[in-house]
């Protein structure tokens, strides 16, 4: 093959890498309730709390108000649940109605399949960082003094781990059903360790260890702190970068195709 | 009586070779087998197809018919043999051989909300050199449904857009797997003239199918595999003449007939009488054979009618003689 065939061949597999995201995009907004939940509800939340003059107070014992305590576990909230429903759950239809297999059956690799699903879910997690951070400031007026590398650091490490986490439960879910019979199972303990129903720092002293040695409560730990103004500490950067670890190695090791 | 069904088999010989055709062959699958646990789904199948056949291989369920083709098409890794599609093998030549043949595979589906034209358009990017995905639509007559989400679809339509992701890509193959399976009778025949429009474009097929009428109707050739074994490749024709219980000619001579020369005609196996009628039962090429005894003789013959036995005798029979073996072999281990 001459090097102008292969130039060829790189842009037609580009292309249709692109064609892939766009179809699997359009159907994801087309069975929307991992977008619903994954974006709108964060949101939904975010307008509530900010909407709520109460939540403007101080916390006791922190230099935050309550909504201020809740923008990190929001933008958590989020990544469970495109983790857990958003990307696995098409992988996994994907996998179970033969499109994987009718894809890998063209010259197109079903690896490309895969990798259209992330990108799909890391620009609806972009999208949705986005909403909850200018939002937050710029509608409801937040004043945080952003760490910008350590901000941008605990982003990338909570949204590898989740990921990581999604691509497992794809991995290794024979069905749907399976599939989204483990993701609610993992749902409410996440989105308790997260905070969403009392932010950590309220919770007793066990739990809150515990949760700190969850991917979400460190998640939330590490963007709590960055977006007060410090870089944030090694534990809970190093307990996300483990889970993603972890949960990918798992995830490459079992994953079925069939 | 044996003797005269080896002669047979000898002259049918020779309309079975490749050269003979004077096609080229373009799909060799040399002593291929593979093993699910201790099941031998394929088990040592040989066989070769010709650029522009409709190649059918039929079977019982579960026979190994789509192991074959999924071997063929690179989709599973032989255990042993080969198999090469023009020149390529599946493994090495991943790319070259996905971009030459097209597949449509059984119990595989769209996503539900995918629409007809997104699907289309979709698999058109993944090929170096596409058919125009809207003249696909137009040719399978399912234009007006471009729009319409895959779940939307009836049954007819959902195999016809499974067509046309087979074929959009330009193939010179296309595999088709239990094609009409489920399709009321007039989808089946829409289908059916679908397929041989596909081979006019010069499109060589492969059509895995339980259904006798279909593969009688469209394939020039079928291999019958009976628990993962080749145990026929031929004609549908001479298949249903060989082995479905042969061929029945009745006549009415116009002069008297000795018995004895058509019973000595090649092929025979019984002349009968039913009252002026001439009854000559045998296999093979029986008719004209037994034309040309009379026309020998100076006879001419009147009201001629010739009923053959069909594909789906010759495969009832094969397949139960085929079962008797197995049993037996397995009784004497």
């Amino acid at each position: 093959m001459s090097t102008q065939d292969s130039e060829v061949t790189i842009q037609r597999s580009r292309k249709a890498f692109w064609e892939l995201v766009k179809v699997e995009g359009k159907l994801a907004l087309r069975e929307p309730v991992g977008v619903i939940f994954g974006i709108g509800l964060p949101v939904f939340l975010l307008i509530i709390f900010g909407s709520i003059p109460a939540f403007r107070n101080t916390v006791p014992g922190t230099s935050l108000s309550a909504f201020e305590v809740y923008i990190p576990i929001l933008m958590v909230t989020m990544l469970i649940f495109i983790g857990l429903f958003g990307l696995p759950i098409p992988i996994v239809r994907d996998r179970e109605i033969g499109w994987l297999r009718r894809i890998s059956t063209t010259p197109v690799s079903p690896t490309k399949l895969l990798t259209a699903q992330v990108t799909i879910n890391l620009i609806f997690a972009a999208v949705a960082f986005a909403i909850l951070g200018a939002g937050s400031v710029l509608i409801f007026g937040v004043k945080v003094a952003f760490e910008i590398p350590g901000l941008a650091l605990s982003i990338v490490l909570a949204t590898i781990a989740m990921f990581s986490l999604g691509l497992l439960i794809a991995a290794v879910a024979p069905s749907q059903g399976v599939a989204v019979g483990m993701a609610q199972g993992l749902l409410y303990p996440l989105l308790f360790f997260a905070g969403i129903y009392i932010p950590i720092q309220f919770l007793p002293g066990y739990l809150q260890t515990i949760g700190n040695f969850t991917p979400v409560g460190a998640a939330v730990q590490a963007l709590d702190s960055s977006m007060q103004g410090t870089f944030p500490s090694v534990v809970p950067l190093l307990v996300m970068a483990a889970y993603a670890v972890f949960f990918g190695f798992i995830a490459i090791r079992y994953f079925r195709w069939e | 009586m044996a003797d005269k069904e080896n002669s047979m088999a000898d002259e049918n010989k020779p309309s079975l070779t490749m050269e003979n055709l004077n096609q080229k062959i373009i799909i060799s699958v040399d002593r291929l087998s593979k093993r699910y646990g201790s099941l031998m789904a394929v088990d040592d199948v040989s066989f070769s197809i010709a650029e522009g056949e409709i190649f059918g291989i039929i079977g019982p369920n579960g026979a190994g018919k789509t192991t074959t083709v999924e071997c063929i098409s690179g989709l599973r890794a032989p255990e042993s043999g080969s198999t090469a599609v023009y020149g390529l093998s599946p493994r090495q030549n991943r790319d070259k051989l996905r971009r030459i043949v097209g597949v449509q595979l059984q119990e595989s589906s769209l996503p539900p909300r995918i629409k007809v034209q997104e699907a289309l358009d979709l698999f058109a990017s993944f090929y170096p050199d596409p058919l125009d995905p809207n003249e696909l639509l137009e040719s399978l007559g399912i234009s007006e449904k471009r729009n319409a989400q895959f779940k939307k679809l009836s049954g007819g339509q959902k195999q016809r857009l499974s067509i046309a992701l087979a074929l959009v890509g330009n193939p010179k193959i296309a595999i088709l797997d239990e094609l009409t399976t489920g399709l009321d009778p007039e989808a089946r025949r829409e289908t059916w003239g679908l397929i041989e429009r596909i081979r006019d474009r010069g499109v060589t097929v492969i059509l895995v199918t339980h259904y006798m009428d279909e593969a009688e109707r469209l394939c020039d050739r079928v291999a019958l595999i009976n628990h993962g074994k080749l145990i026929a490749l031929d004609t549908p024709a001479a298949l249903a003449t060989n082995e479905g219980g042969g061929v029945r000619m009745q006549f009415v001579p116009s002069g008297s007939v000795d018995d004895k020369v058509l019973a000595a005609l090649p092929g025979v196996t019984s002349v009968e009488r039913r009252g002026s009628r001439v009854i000559v039962a045998g296999s093979g090429d029986l008719t004209t054979r037994v034309l040309y005894a009379l026309l020998k003789i100076g006879v001419n013959a009147s009201d001629v009618q010739v009923k053959s036995g069909n594909l789906e005798d010759a495969f009832v029979k094969l397949t139960k003689t085929d079962d008797k073996t197995i049993k037996v072999e397995a009784g004497k281990q």
